[in-house]
């Protein structure tokens, strides 16, 4: 009896302390969105009264917001459009393909994910510097690629390896072509993971701060930047409200990963459910 | 589980796929290698070199000697001892909170991790922005504890703070997944033979997370190491940090040799750090199969 109540009271203390450090993780964000609606966007927390004029602020006469998301916005697609292109032909190298040196081409694309970020960073300014591409979208966009694409090339090969390489099989032993296997059946159960692969490039791209600093000049200044900038030199208030739609911009980002994972994640079952009628074995079908 | 299939086939026609295969594998692979190798490996050979030349091309170790004295030297020991802080509280914090989450029930499990997850992929600069208001004179935290207003900004206080919410989320993600991964049943084993909770959890379960322990506080410890948004934002001029070094020495000083050598010694820690992961991970490989044995 007496180590059973120590049990509960150990359980209630894990739990609370557990909740507290869920907090710590949640509040900095709670408390930027209700900043955003606050009166008064510096001092006092929890607001006193409401107001909406910092998002209004945003698009007031010489507000450098919109020239920095719109800039942000077309260097994530430019990233994210490159990286697509990286993703699908390196993971299929890397899972549909018998390729010389495999290990030294997974270890080269998993360099930039743990090589420090501002190491990288200088190294493209270095690069980009004496090709007086300083400033350039084209440059900060092919930079982000860099972070960018290893993410959706990780995130295609778990796609491509999570397809069952029996029904492009199937498909050949039925007379399609490859092209045919591709688009009939590699592509559409491919589908969720390459639109997952986008998000997180465009995410990767559109919150990147180290590269677009190096690489910004004093025209182009991407939406991180011009938030630190905010922080550090000119205090302006609206920044509250930019923080505030970057933090509903991720949250509806992850959002659709998930929703587009739950709506793909069908597809393959209900192909294979036919196999299973059929009385075909399916060795490890359980695993998938 | 393709594997098990292929295994089956005939070597014959296989071995004549093979080259076509081989051809198609190195024209797929062809953008990642040239985009990697043109904007990575070799900006990254650039940053060597020029670490290691002096402004008419001879070579030197001038910007080594200059990064490893005086105020360089202090920086590059405040940046070891703000990451070792930080990987310390995210480790400490990791752990209580990866194991409480994987105590609880699934649904309940599964709404802890999104709590943990989705302000990791919220930017960096606003989560710091967000601790920036939670912890000023009038924010939420000294408004609501008694005694203040206390100096929780601009200080080292304040950038572990930050830093360390910046790193849990790694932690958590990584020890979640080494705690999901322990038998239960090695638990339940030790305590039909009469053994304490305390000792289960000392003599067993410990030793079984052990070295995911340690290669979660290397990772956030190398992760630190880089990083400089909340430190710049949230610490005074005595939290300066490497990143924060470089990114000075290129903007506002024009020093790119400095900057560069500053570079290498980062890369250089953080291979250190990779290493030691590499070690401990293959060190808990092996005792797990002894263990098993």
């Amino acid at each position: 009896m007496m180590e059973l109540r120590k049990t509960i009271a150990g359980r209630i203390a894990l739990t609370a302390i557990a909740t507290v450090i869920l907090l710590f993780l949640a509040l900095p964000i709670v408390v930027i969105l209700v900043t955003s609606f606050s009166n008064n966007a510096f001092a006092a927390f929890p607001p006193q009264a409401w107001t909406l004029n910092w998002y209004k602020a945003l698009f007031a006469d010489g507000s450098k917001w919109p020239a920095a998301l719109t800039l942000s916005a077309f260097v994530a697609c430019l990233s994210t459009l490159f990286s697509l292109i990286i993703g699908v032909t390196a993971a299929t190298a890397l899972t549909r393909s018998e390729l010389p040196l495999r290990s030294a081409v997974y270890a080269l694309v998993l360099g930039p994910l743990v090589i420090p970020q501002i190491v990288t960073a200088l190294g493209l300014f270095l690069l980009f510097e004496p090709a007086a591409m300083l400033g350039s979208p084209i440059a900060i966009a092919l930079g982000h690629t860099v972070l960018a694409s290893p993410i959706a090339v990780l995130i295609l090969i778990a796609t491509l390896r999570g397809i069952d390489e029996r029904l492009e099989d199937a498909a050949a032993s039925m007379g399609a072509g490859r092209l045919t296997i591709a688009r009939r059946i590699t592509f559409p159960l491919a589908a969720p993971g390459m639109i997952a692969a986008a998000i997180f490039s465009f995410i990767t791209s559109f919150d990147e701060f180290y590269i677009s600093q190096f690489l910004s000049s004093v025209d182009t200044v991407t939406l991180p930047v011009q938030v630190y900038n905010s922080l550090t030199f000119d205090i302006d208030p609206s920044v509250t409200a930019v923080s505030a739609l970057l933090t509903a911009f991720a949250i509806l980002a992850l959002g659709l990963v998930a929703l587009v994972r739950w709506l793909g994640s069908g597809r393959q079952d209900s192909l294979l459910s036919v196999e299973n009628t059929t009385g075909v074995a399916t060795p490890g079908g359980d695993a998938v | 589980m393709a594997a098990t299939l292929t295994a089956g086939t005939p070597a014959g026609p296989r071995k004549l796929l093979a080259s076509r295969r081989t051809r198609v594998g190195i024209l797929y692979a062809l953008p990642v290698v040239v985009y990697l190798l043109v904007l990575f490996v070799y900006p990254i050979f650039t940053t060597l070199f020029l670490s290691l030349k002096n402004a008419d091309g001879s070579l030197t170790l001038h910007w080594y000697a200059d990064a490893l004295t005086g105020v360089n030297l202090s920086v590059l020991f405040t940046t070891l001892r703000i990451s070792a802080e930080t990987a310390l509280f995210s480790l400490v914090f990791g752990f209580i909170l990866a194991n409480a989450i994987s105590r609880l029930k699934p649904l309940w499990a599964g709404l802890a991790m999104l709590v943990v997850v989705v302000p990791h992929f919220v930017s960096a600069l606003v989560r710091t922005y967000g601790w920036i208001i939670m912890l000023g004179d009038k924010g939420l935290v000294n408004e609501s504890v008694p005694g203040g207003p206390y100096q929780l900004l601009y200080n080292e206080l304040g950038v572990v703070i930050g830093t360390t919410s910046m790193m849990l989320p790694y932690t958590v993600l990584l020890l979640y997944g080494v705690m999901r991964g322990v038998d239960r049943r090695l638990l339940a084993a030790a305590a039909s033979m009469g053994a304490g909770r305390v000792t289960i959890f000392r003599r067993v379960y410990l030793p079984l997370v052990a070295p995911g322990l340690a290669s979660a506080g290397l990772l956030s410890f190398i992760l630190s190491l880089g990083y400089y948004i909340t430190p710049a934002l949230m610490g005074g001029p005595n939290q300066t940090m490497i990143a924060t070094l470089i990114n000075q020495q290129v903007t506002k000083e024009n020093q790119w040799n400095g900057a560069a050598a500053q570079g290498v010694i980062l890369l250089l820690l953080t291979f250190a750090g990779l290493l030691l992961v590499r070690l401990v991970s293959s060190l808990g490989a092996s005792r797990k199969k002894r263990s098993a044995s």
